[in-house]
């Protein structure tokens, strides 16, 4: 399937290569590593069996549960028109764009990506994208012990225990001292004293729990003693949060999901970086500038290209190769669609919602551990364990959240949840939760 | 010209410079429009909280649409033209594919939903497994590495934790071809082994003697891919990873070479014990501009439980997360990159064993054919058999008339074509590596190599500025230095730029 070759086509090739069967052209091979009788897979299905096929596995997902989940993957509103233009076939086929002169489109609309990505954060200079959120951790972590070449890692415990896990695959713990510091009341301790080894502090905006706080104090403690600060932040509230610049950040990363991905099942998305631009040399990835042609034209070309894998081999700042172009281009088009009204319009929304939903739930008589520096995420203690809660809820069309602990829930609430879906939310976790 | 639109006519679209999504912008335009809020106000109390809007463009959905569409017009892509890209499998990929990955709750499930309502999606991956062991020969797989070098980084971590685990710390050397591909050192430094190269021989493949003087008890494993990447099939591979064995190393298998043995042989009966695949190349998910890829690995069944998890178990007739008891812990925030497996798996189930089977087969067919005309043009690097791709070399030309492979890469893009490979292998002086792969009929073939005679008498005409092809594109070869010097990679940047300089 796919391949074009008719009996012509395949008699004058035969006769090109003086050959008489495609088993002609392994007599070169070792006769003992052939596949005699071919693969052990199921027989060659037309596109109208293999929908019901595929329609038939995807019917045994739950369907329709309203999504009160998060943790880094929001459930935001992803417009058609964003859909559709990133899926044009001339982005998504295309190949990294080495040949600058016939990829100027996405060229541009990845020094857009970076662009746009620098302006929402207060940075000066931004990547082509990394995978996802929780690799985009550990690159930053890496940028932060090749430039200080300390080994000491302060990583604040209000992160999604799976972004912690990458970390904890991607920076050798033999090596490297990774601090995990507990958050005091949901919050970053303001008063945590950093050392000289110390190499990063890295830090989610809002917290893992929803929480958020102004961590211009903890950052400026952490750079008087000579820490690369790095923030994780949702881009989903960048519309109604401070920048992480403006806090003073040297690094930036972010689950760039919420902006232009569908949730996807966590994957494909896309993981943002930025920076300074005195840490360019240091930056993993891809990296598009502005430049001119012979003619003054202007030009995209991908750049610092010394940094990478392809040239450096084993002295790359990172082996990242393939990343998640296409994530990027869906970014660059959400943050263009949205504009500054839009993305203000989600994060206020989310923020409205789930304050009116928290107040729903403190009527009647829930706990939430978090209730009054969280914002749009927030923990709700349940008297059964979680875990079943949650397998209950979802049988009443809800996604209840994720399981934070044995009797918390974490709770998220986007701009697209409405005020009925909230309401029979929490009607149903009183049923449940008291049943 | 045979083959129609591909290599006959220039798909990009010229005319003036397309100006930035924010020159773009007049303050009060915009696209986006959300329901009104439905619940009281509370007054929002965070010291983090902003109180002025963030700084973002200003435009109107036709012009947003126009701009993007525009853009797109601009780019080179598999559904326009012809990529004989070498190492890099710019296949057809099917749209059904995408309607696939469009399918409701498989695009838009929550990642951390509890399996009991994802079994469609463990079904998924766990037929994806069953396909991918079997074309590769090996027991397990998981699905975590969202890309090929993330695959390579994985496998490299369970060769260093299964010796930690077997009192074997001190082999610290991973042995790579001095053909390999880049990200095979870069992985192999950033899981901490020491990089050691082995030569290549006359004929192009790992130089045995060579070999066999590198491997001491310090050996970890060795990374290669067969075919290598000249293109050529190893045929000592079965002496070269007992080699590696006997001195108690692991054999890994870079899978960016797939494409060419699918259907005709397997790396786990080569002596491989782990294997990456590229789905975004063998098994034609699009490959998106530069990704999403995904880099699934598999392995011997002695090193299941090694491998990044949660991978999924199917026990009666549900389908569960199960970690591995030595796991060297999460590559991906959740479960790799999904959508671009799911792809994959409609790719296979689409060709059954039928496509499979031959897959390899009309990969190499096509390749052997395209070098066997190319040959007429231009000189091969070697002479052996070649299997997916193939190198040929522009040396000569680069003594006679300075033409080099750049340039005849940079010609071939005004005809239409996209570049070969250049200068890869980098053993190879001059190279433009060439891999058709099967979806390209014998007419685009027959033009690629028409047109590259006619280049190639074309560059080496009087007065001819090579500098200047591409000659027929919205623009010309980019000046790579003011980006690389002054880092004009933000807008702004090169416009503050002119006025300072």
């Amino acid at each position: 399937m796919f391949v074009p070759h008719s009996e012509i086509d395949l008699k004058k090739m035969f006769e090109e290569l003086s050959i008489s069967s495609l088993d002609d052209l392994f007599t070169h091979i070792p006769e003992t590593l052939k596949l005699n009788d071919g693969l052990n897979v199921p027989s060659t299905l037309s596109e109208l069996e293999a929908i019901s096929h595929f329609e038939d596995i995807e019917s045994k997902n739950t369907q329709n549960l309203i999504c009160f989940a998060g943790g880094g993957h929001y459930d935001v509103y992803l417009p058609h028109t964003v859909k559709t233009l990133t899926m044009r076939p001339e982005f998504m086929t295309s190949y990294t764009p080495y040949q600058a002169e016939i990829s100027q489109g996405i060229l541009q609309i990845l020094f857009e990506y970076q662009s746009l990505i620098c302006d929402l954060t207060d940075m000066e200079l931004a990547n082509a994208s990394l995978y996802d959120g929780a690799t985009s951790v550990a690159e930053a972590i890496s940028v932060a012990i090749n430039k200080t070449k300390r080994d000491g890692v302060v990583v604040s415990n209000g992160f999604n225990p799976n972004t912690k896990e990458v970390v904890n695959t991607l920076v050798d713990t033999k090596k490297f001292n990774i601090k995990y510091v507990d958050l005091v009341d949901y919050m970053f301790p303001e008063d945590y004293i950093f050392t000289d080894s110390d190499a990063a502090f890295v830090v989610s905006l809002p917290h893992y729990e929803g929480s958020a706080q102004d961590l211009t104090t903890i950052v400026q403690n952490a750079k008087a003693a000579g820490v690369i600060t790095i923030c994780y932040v949702d881009p989903s509230m960048l519309g109604i949060l401070k920048t992480p610049g403006s806090m003073g950040f040297d690094i930036v990363v972010a689950e760039g999901q919420s902006m232009g991905s569908p949730l996807s099942f966590g994957g494909p998305t896309v993981g943002w970086f930025a920076t300074k631009k005195e840490l360019a040399r240091l930056v993993p990835g891809r990296i598009i500038g502005e430049s001119r042609d012979a003619n003054h034209t202007k030009t995209y070309v991908m750049t610092l290209r010394a940094r990478e894998q392809d040239i450096r081999r084993e002295k790359a700042s990172s082996n990242i190769c393939t990343n998640q172009t296409l994530n990027a281009v869906g970014s660059t088009i959400h943050l263009s669609w949205l504009g500054p009204q839009g993305l203000y319009e989600i994060g206020y929304q989310a923020i409205q919602k789930s304050s009116y939903m928290k107040q729903q739930l403190i009527n009647l008589k829930f706990n939430i551990s978090n209730a009054h520096n969280s914002l749009r995420e927030f923990i709700v203690q349940t008297s059964r364990p979680a875990e079943e809660v949650i397998l209950e809820m979802g049988t009443k069309g809800f996604l209840a959240g994720i399981k934070y602990s044995d009797n918390e829930i974490l709770v998220a609430v986007t701009e697209k949840r409405t005020k009925d879906e909230i309401d029979n939310y929490v009607k149903s976790l009183n049923e449940v939760d008291n049943a | 010209m045979h083959s129609g639109g591909n290599a006959s006519s220039l798909p990009l679209v010229g005319g003036a410079p397309e100006p930035t999504i924010n020159q773009l912008s007049k303050p009060g335009r915009r696209a986006s429009r959300f329901p009104k809020l439905d619940v009281p106000v509370t007054e929002i109390n965070n010291p983090a909280i902003r109180h002025d809007k963030p700084s973002l463009p200003e435009v109107s959905e036709h012009d947003l649409v126009m701009h993007y569409s525009r853009l797109a017009h601009r780019n080179f892509a598999v559904d326009v033209g012809f990529y004989p890209l070498g190492s890099c499998t710019m296949k057809y990929n099917p749209r059904f594919a995408d309607f696939v990955a469009g399918l409701s709750s498989f695009s838009n499930s929550h990642p951390a939903t509890p399996s009991a309502f994802t079994q469609g999606n463990l079904e998924i991956l766990h037929e994806l497994e069953k396909f991918l062991i079997e074309i590769t020969g090996m027991d397990n797989a998981t699905f975590q590495p969202p890309a090929g070098a993330s695959g390579e980084l994985t496998g490299l971590l369970i060769i260093k934790k299964y010796l930690e685990e077997n009192g074997l710390s001190n082999k610290k050397d991973i042995i790579v071809p001095d053909s390999a591909h880049g990200t095979n050192p870069a992985s192999a430094k950033m899981a901490g082994f020491n990089v050691v190269e082995v030569s290549t021989d006359v004929r192009g493949m790992v130089n045995i003697d060579d070999l066999r003087s590198l491997v001491n008890e310090n050996t970890a494993g060795l990374m290669l891919t067969n075919p290598n990447t000249g293109g050529l099939f190893e045929e000592n591979i079965m002496e070269i990873s007992n080699i590696i064995h006997e001195n108690g190393g692991l054999v890994y298998y870079d899978g960016a070479n797939l494409n060419a043995i699918v259907g005709v042989c397997r790396p786990g009966d080569m002596g491989f014990d782990i294997v990456h695949s590229n789905l975004h190349k063998t098994f034609a998910t699009p490959h998106g501009g530069g990704g999403p890829g995904s880099g699934p690995v598999a392995v011997k069944g002695f090193l299941k439980e090694y491998l990044p998890g949660p991978i999924v178990e199917h026990n009666d007739d549900t389908y569960e997360w199960y970690m591995p008891k030595s796991s060297i812990g999460r590559m991906h925030g959740y479960h790799g990159n999904f959508l671009v497996a799911l792809r994959a798996l409609v790719y296979m189930r689409l060709l059954g064993k039928e496509g499979l089977d031959t897959l390899g087969s009309y990969a190499v067919l096509n390749a052997r054919y395209l070098s066997s005309i190319i040959s007429k043009v231009i000189p091969l690097a070697y002479n052996e058999p070649c299997m997916h791709e193939f190198v040929a070399t522009v040396k000569h030309l680069k003594k006679s008339h300075k033409i080099k492979a750049y340039d005849v890469g940079k010609a071939l893009l005004d005809k239409g074509f996209h570049s070969p490979t250049i200068y890869f292998p980098l053993i190879i002086e001059e190279a433009l590596m060439f891999e058709p792969t099967e979806t390209q009929t014998v007419d685009t073939l027959d033009d690629l190599a028409e047109t590259l005679k006619v280049i190639v008498e074309e560059l080496q005409g009087d007065d001819v500025s090579l500098e200047s092809y591409p000659k027929n594109l919205p623009v010309g070869r980019p000046n790579e230095l003011i980006p690389a010097k002054h880092l004009t990679v933000n807008w702004g940047d090169f416009e503050l730029l002119e006025i300072t300089e």
